[in-house]
Order: C-alpha cells, then structure tokens, then sequence
C-alpha cells in the first residue's frame, strides 16, 4: 500500500514561503510530527530544522520530509523569478499554448501545464523555474519505443487538427483548406515514419 | 517469522498520452474514449496474463478502500472523483492501471518484501506492452511529461515500507529523515505512524536511470534497516524493564481485549514483533504470518470483506472493533511471555 502524500507533494501554493519559526529564512524544508496520532506540519528552513531534529529526544514521531522543489512555482515566487518577471513585458506575459490554451498567467498561479505543447510554448519559464544545478537536466531514463521525433510530429497535428475546428467554427475556410493540407501532409509522415 | 525491518516494496509509473491534453483540462469525451482505447488493448492477446477491469462507478466504498489496503489503488486515486477514470488489475494482484486519474496513466505494483527490481522489471514490461496502443508524451530534455513540470522525467516512484518502532520511540527519525532529504528522498508515516511503519521514496523530479533510482532506495532502505536493528539492541541492553515491560503489556493487551482500533493493532503486533526478535516472545502465529501481513489484514475493509462479507458500506464501527479484537485474541491466544 502507499502512504498519502504529504503537502510537499502537491501543490501547496498557499502555505507560507518563509520560515515558520525563524520567519527570516525561505521554508525548504516540511516537519511532519505524529504525536498520539494527530498529525502537524511545519515549514522550516534548513538550519531551525535540523536545531529542532537535534532537539527531539522523544515521542512517538518526527519525520522531515523533503525540500519542495514545487514552491518555485508559488505565487511569492523566488526573489529572481519575481524580477523577470516585474521586467518582462506585456506581451511576454500573454504568451499562452495553441493546443490546450493555458497561458503563461495560468502557469505561474496553478504551476501544472495543460498539454505536452506547454513544454515547448513556456520553455524559457519552466526552466528557469525547474533548476537542478546539483543534477544533469536532461533526462537519462527509459525512452518510448516511438521515437521521439514521430511524438513530436504527433503534436504538431493535434495543435493543428484544434486549429482546423476553431477555424471551420469561425467560417474560415480558405485558412482552413491550408491547416487541412498541412495535416494530410504530416499525416504522410507518420504514416511513413511507423512504417 | 521474518525479522525482517523492510516489510514491502511498491512502485507507480506514470505516463500520458501526447495527442490528448492532461487530465485536468481534457474534455470527458476525449477521457472516456481513451479509456476505451486502452480498455480494449487490455483485453487483447499480447499480455502474459489477463487483466481484470473493474466499474468503478458500481464500486462501493469499502470496494475501493480494499483495493487501497492491498496496495493495488493508490489513495489519491481513490479520492478523485474525475469523469473518464478507468481501473484494471494485471494477473493474481501483480500490477494494476489507473486510467485518467492525475495522469492519463498509473501502472502500479506492490509486493511483501523486499522486491523493488522485480517491480521494476514487470512495470517496464507492461509499461512497453501499453505503449503499443499510445503515443506517450516524452520529450528528450525533460523525460516523461506530466501536467507537473516539476515531476517530468522518468515517471517512477519507488517506495520502501519499513518497520522502526525503534527509531521512531527514540526519536532518531528525524535525523534519518535529514539523511534522506540529502539524497532526494522523502518519507511518510504509512498508518499516521502507527507501529513505527513508515514508507520512504523517490521525490520530485527524477531524471533517471530507473535501476540507479530504485537501487538508491534500496539502498537507503538497508541502511535504516541496520539502524533499527542497532537501536533495538541498544534498548535491550539499555533499558530492559522498559522494554520487557511495553512488549509484555502489549501480548496481555492482544490477548484480553475485546474491541480494538486499527491503530492500536498495529501498535500492539508491532511491539509483539520486536518482542519476538529479540527473544522475549513466543508467538506460534507470528512464525507462519509475518507481522506487516497481519496489521494488513485487519484494515477497516479487510475485516468487513473477510469477515462481515462485505454487508456493510462503513469503515469504522464498534462491530468492525470487536471483530478485530477477536482476531487478535486467536492470533495471540498461544503466545507467552519469557
């Protein structure tokens, strides 16, 4: 069976970014504590939780969990994505994706994406937002049987094949005959490219 | 019995699929005809053994809790209520799928021991036989995709379930748990901590490769695993009328009482458990069923399944309590203290 997941693993976007005991320091870490079986959390930064660790000597439960990589994506934000984003312009902010139309706005108050084409729509954010400096970034793990390169074809149709209906919708057909064209096109490749 | 301190292992490998949007933002239409899609491969001859898919919707609550206590659910798959979601169990309870839950797909494994690589083993396998009906989102950066950027990559969790009454009673869990946030390791209590069980896994993001992932939790699980072993001695030599005395008063508890929560239970196998190890218990029953089994099997709706069949749809009542209370009082009826 599996333990439920502490907040730390969902999005807790509303708990507090700084220390709750110090309240100087950004809270990195959870302090998970189970005493008679009722349950407390605490955010902590590194150096008041491992002062309290030291400091529990008994009870029945003190667990720390892990730092939460999610809280970057809070609304407070870190104090460099806050300047980015107080510097970028309008325009940059209203950068939204074609297939799922999450916005930029949506992304840095919810921090989930809508589809696999915000990867490529909100690189610059994510990434920025994603850092892994002890770690490589890219990813060494198991890759799909399907390469790659057909998943990304399959992408580009689905933003289209969404295109196409809200076009039709619209009455715009000339640009809906190009769109359908575009897709009978790749719909060539994928063939010829699985086969 | 197994003096074993890693009870079970259990692992979740999640994928979507890239021609449809993630399942928060999806319409029910294009959910429900994916779960279609997979149903239908599920159903087909490529797979070594069958899949059994149940209705959610025709499920009772103490239906789905089952499936949760016996690791095959997840609880966070239990509580959602989204339109579209699908469920399927793989052979004799090796492996299930969530479907349209946080993500498109969960294939799920959970086993007694100490049994990571062989999850791992079987949930890439299925993982490959899905993948012949979808086009998972993958992108070469950042992995496995997931409508959380902050946990694309390879898509699996492993988990550890330990037994550290021990360490937990001392107080030396949280300095294991520092430990393990240095290594990109979390841990959870898995009843609210009942009986010192805890599960640690892989958190956040992980960019792989799987083996070295499940090795790094396998390994850290042996460690704490000595670490419980020390500290149990260490109270032994210690403190041994303390000791004596919480285990004795545990196996006079289990063999007298006559109604008994689920945590309780656990508290009390659990001290019965180390007694056992370190020589203070007799317990006949203990030898055939391994302690982590035993506090499995009297979840709230395992005792209304096995021994209620099932006639009511609440997980908490006096009967369910005298019930288990019994069930403790046979499992312990031949113990003796030394």
């Amino acid at each position: 069976m599996f333990a439920e997941d502490s907040p730390d693993w969902n999005l807790d976007l509303n708990g507090s970014a700084d220390c709750e005991l110090c309240g100087e320091e950004p809270a990195t870490m959870h302090l998970l504590r189970v005493v008679d079986g009722s349950i407390s959390h605490t955010h902590l930064c590194a150096t008041c939780a491992e002062q309290m660790a030291g400091e529990q000597t008994e009870g029945l439960a003190l667990v720390l969990a892990v730092p939460s990589m999610l809280r970057g994506f809070g609304k407070k934000g870190s104090p460099d994505q806050r300047e980015a984003t107080g510097g970028s312009t309008g325009n940059h902010e209203e950068s939204f994706c074609g297939s799922c139309g999450t916005t930029l706005t949506d992304l840095k108050e919810s921090g989930v994406v809508g589809c696999a084409n915000c990867y490529r729509v909100f690189a610059d954010h994510l990434e920025s937002t994603i850092r892994r400096e002890a770690e490589p970034m890219e990813h060494l793990g198991k890759v799909p049987l399907r390469g790659p390169e057909i998943d990304s074809l399959r992408h580009e149709m689905m933003r289209l094949e969404r295109m196409l209906r809200e076009l039709v919708e619209h009455e715009r057909f000339e640009e809906a005959a190009g769109v359908r064209d575009r897709l009978a096109e790749l719909g060539h490749s994928l063939d010829g490219g699985e086969g | 019995m197994s003096a074993g301190v890693l009870t079970a292992s259990a692992m979740s490998l999640s994928r979507n699929d890239a021609s449809r949007r993630f399942c928060h933002v999806e319409d029910t239409s294009a959910l429900e005809d994916l779960r279609s899609e997979v149903l239908g491969t599920l159903k087909g001859e490529h797979w070594d053994r069958p899949w059994r898919v149940y209705d959610l919707d025709g499920m009772s609550l103490v239906e789905v809790t089952h499936l949760v206590e016996r690791g095959l659910m997840t609880p966070t798959f239990a509580e959602e209520t989204g339109e579209g979601r699908g469920f399927a169990v793989y052979g004799n309870n090796q492996a299930s799928l969530e479907i349209n839950g946080v993500d498109h797909f969960n294939l799920i494994g959970f086993r007694e021991g100490d049994r990571l690589e062989a999850l791992w083993s079987l949930l890439s396998l299925l993982d490959d036989r899905l993948e012949s009906a979808v086009t998972y989102a993958f992108d070469p950066r950042w992995g496995y995709l997931t409508a959380y950027p902050a946990k694309a990559g390879t898509g699996l969790r492993a988990y550890a379930t330990l037994h550290v009454p021990a360490l937990m009673l001392t107080g030396k869990l949280a300095a294991t748990a520092l430990e393990l946030v240095g290594h990109g390791l979390g841990l959870a209590p898995l009843w609210g901590g009942a009986g010192g069980v805890v599960q640690i896994s892989n958190a956040a993001r992980q960019t792989g490769p799987e083996t070295e992932l499940v090795a790094e939790v396998d390994n850290m699980a042996r460690a704490i695993s000595e670490k419980e072993r020390s500290v149990r001695k260490m109270l032994m030599r210690e403190h041994p009328v303390q000791a004596k005395d919480q285990i004795g008063r545990a196996i006079g508890v289990a063999q007298h009482a006559w109604s008994m929560s689920f945590q309780e239970s656990v508290n009390l196998i659990s001290a019965a458990h180390v007694g056992v190890e370190q020589g203070l218990v007799e317990c006949p029953a203990l030898s055939a069923e391994s302690a982590f089994s035993l506090m499995g099997r009297l979840q709230p709706a395992h005792i209304v399944m096995d021994h209620m069949e099932a006639k009511t749809d609440v997980l908490e009542s006096p009967e369910i309590d005298e019930i288990r209370a019994r069930v403790m009082r046979e499992v312990f009826a031949g113990s003796r203290v030394r």
